[in-house]
């Protein structure tokens, strides 16, 4: 999809006036295009703010809000450098962004398990059939409710993220779910893929270590 | 406003601030206002308003009292017969969680026919209609004004023999809670508007929202419940709460026996709660033990304002172990969630 301009160059949205989940939705999208930087929103009420809240947590960030115009200004940013790196012992709910008042559970969700994918088909075969199944594979795990805590793709497993691949769809619907999709930096860049793969989906071999190590479970097709 | 004017291209959804049960008076706010409105005594009357029971019963003979209630709310998906049907839908639950049988039924719609053709009133009139005929019920008339929102339901009437009315004053120490829907549609609804869900998603959920709960009351009939509702606008919480009370007990819920749908953990945490959800938080919350253990997504969840939700039976144990396996055998999602011990009226306990 092609970036609108002006959203690219501003880092602020006013998004008063608008229903749940639209406030919510919005600023995702812009955080999603904004990897970097912080971004400020404006929006109607204290729901927002706590729905808002929700969302950084989800992310690693931190949310501040003032009141403003007899609605609510939003600063989300990145909680600081040493955090930034995408790893999951940073996966505990952020205590500096309750807003809502709530304390967060400081506890580990029980049994993290990860998906590593190191080869674009599941097993050896027939190449259609066994692209096929990764397919399947990968949509069975979706419908029957599991929650890895990351799918990670290297070797030819990082052409699944190509748009042109069948599999980008389900990998897609699990980043929906909040299931982080990451593929090996050295790998897309070898195959060619830099330009069709969103950078924050882009990681390196450090950051998928740290997740194969602290996970209790991998499952590699 | 940016609305088009095309009349037939604008969104079923497009104005609604709260979708479904999530657009309930808050408890509180209830409450309070109810406080000042005199009581009449009725004798004949069988439920009592103390207890926030599911729909009021009245006593016509020894054998038979009829049950009445009204059910309503602004669109929570686009497709007109598919919004008439989940309000029917949710509409009709009411009598089956009082143990009854619905009879007859009158619609309840507000429409601004300027915004959309009729069209889309005779859909959600048709989708109503499917709902009353799978279940047995009559349309026997109803109610239509102008207004700013669209807005459906259902006034209905179902008869019952008055020694086999389910309220929710009835549990037993020691009885074990059985739900039959999965739990979550606030949240799934706002990510059906946002258009979040995969198509498998979507269908789960439109699948739980349309699905009656004649057959479960039906059977769980044969396993002699003591205590019966059905979760919704005020959430599992609310909901469990008001049976506490009523019955003079404490609760307890299993949070890893809940079934929620399969994306609605994440979803919420993302912060796709309904405002709903923060008003049941603030009526409910007190009554709640070791809420603060639990993760903030799954807390979301427990007071999420539900729509057509699911059945909740109060029963014994063994009664509940055979009801469940009669349940799942007939293809409904069923689970035990927790139950009732002695302890403080209406206090819930969630677990680990």
């Amino acid at each position: 999809m092609s970036t609108d301009k002006k959203q690219d160059s501003a880092n602020s949205l006013d998004l008063r006036g608008l229903m749940c989940p639209e406030p919510v939705l919005r600023t995702k999208k812009l955080l999603d295009q904004k990897p970097e930087g912080a971004v400020e929103v404006l929006v109607d009420s204290d729901i927002n703010v706590m729905n808002l809240t929700r969302l950084a947590n989800s992310l690693g960030l931190s949310l501040h809000s003032k009141e403003k115009d007899g609605g609510y200004m939003v600063v989300i940013s990145k909680k600081n450098e040493s955090e930034a790196g995408r790893i999951p012992h940073n996966h505990d709910v952020s205590q500096t962004a309750s807003a809502s008042g709530q304390k967060a559970s400081s506890q580990k969700s029980a049994n993290t398990s990860v998906v590593f994918i190191a080869k674009d088909t599941f097993g050896e075969g027939d190449r259609d059939f066994s692209v096929n199944l990764l397919n399947v594979f990968l949509q069975t795990i979706l419908q029957a409710g599991h929650k890895p805590q990351a799918i990670l793709l290297a070797n030819t497993g990082v052409r699944l993220m190509d748009p042109d691949s069948s599999v980008r769809k389900v990998l897609d619907e699990f980043k929906e779910a909040g299931i982080e999709v990451l593929a090996c930096g050295l790998c897309v860049e070898f195959y060619g893929l830099k330009e069709k793969i969103k950078a924050e989906q882009i990681t390196n071999m450090y950051a998928i270590c740290e997740y194969l190590f602290s996970a209790d479970k991998v499952i590699s097709p | 406003m940016t609305t088009s004017n095309n009349e037939s291209s604008r969104k079923l959804t497009a104005n609604v601030k709260a979708a479904g049960c999530a657009a309930k008076i808050s408890s509180l706010e209830l409450k309070q206002v109810l406080s000042s409105i005199p009581r009449t005594q009725c004798p004949e009357l069988l439920t009592s308003l103390e207890n926030f029971e599911d729909a009021a019963v009245y006593k016509i003979t020894e054998d038979i009292a009829i049950i009445e209630t009204v059910d309503f709310f602004p669109p929570v998906v686009d497709d007109p017969f598919l919004f008439g049907r989940i309000a029917a839908v949710n509409a009709l639950s009411d009598v089956y969680a009082m143990g009854g049988k619905p009879v007859i039924a009158l619609n309840v719609l507000c429409f601004p026919t300027c915004d959309y053709p009729l069209s889309v009133v005779e859909e959600i009139l048709k989708g109503g209609q499917a709902a009353c005929a799978e279940a047995g019920v009559t349309v026997a008339g109803g109610h239509s004004i102008q207004g700013p929102e669209p807005v459906f339901g259902l006034a209905v009437t179902g008869v019952i023999n008055p020694k086999s009315i389910l309220t929710n004053g009835g549990a037993k120490n020691g009885d074990v809670l059985v739900l039959t829907k999965p739990l979550g549609t606030g949240v799934m609804l706002l990510g059906l508007k946002g258009d979040t869900l995969s198509q498998i998603e979507r269908k789960q959920l439109l699948d739980s929202l349309t699905l009656l709960n004649k057959q479960a009351l039906e059977i769980a009939n044969k396993y002699h419940p003591s205590a019966a509702t059905d979760i919704t606008g005020f959430g599992l919480i609310g909901h469990t709460t008001e049976m506490a009370l009523a019955s003079g007990l404490a609760a307890y819920l299993y949070i890893d026996e809940l079934p929620f749908f399969a994306c609605a953990v994440a979803l919420a945490s993302q912060g796709l709660v309904p405002a709903g959800a923060y008003a049941n938080r603030n009526t409910f919350s007190s009554s709640v033990i070791n809420l603060e253990h639990i993760e903030i997504a799954i807390q979301d969840l427990l007071f999420d304002p539900q729509t057509s939700g699911g059945l909740m039976f109060a029963l014994q144990e063994e009664q509940a172990v055979r009801l469940l396996a009669e349940l799942t055998a007939e293809g409904l999602t069923a689970s035990i969630i927790g139950g009732f011990v002695e302890g403080k009226a209406g206090q819930v306990e969630v677990k680990k």
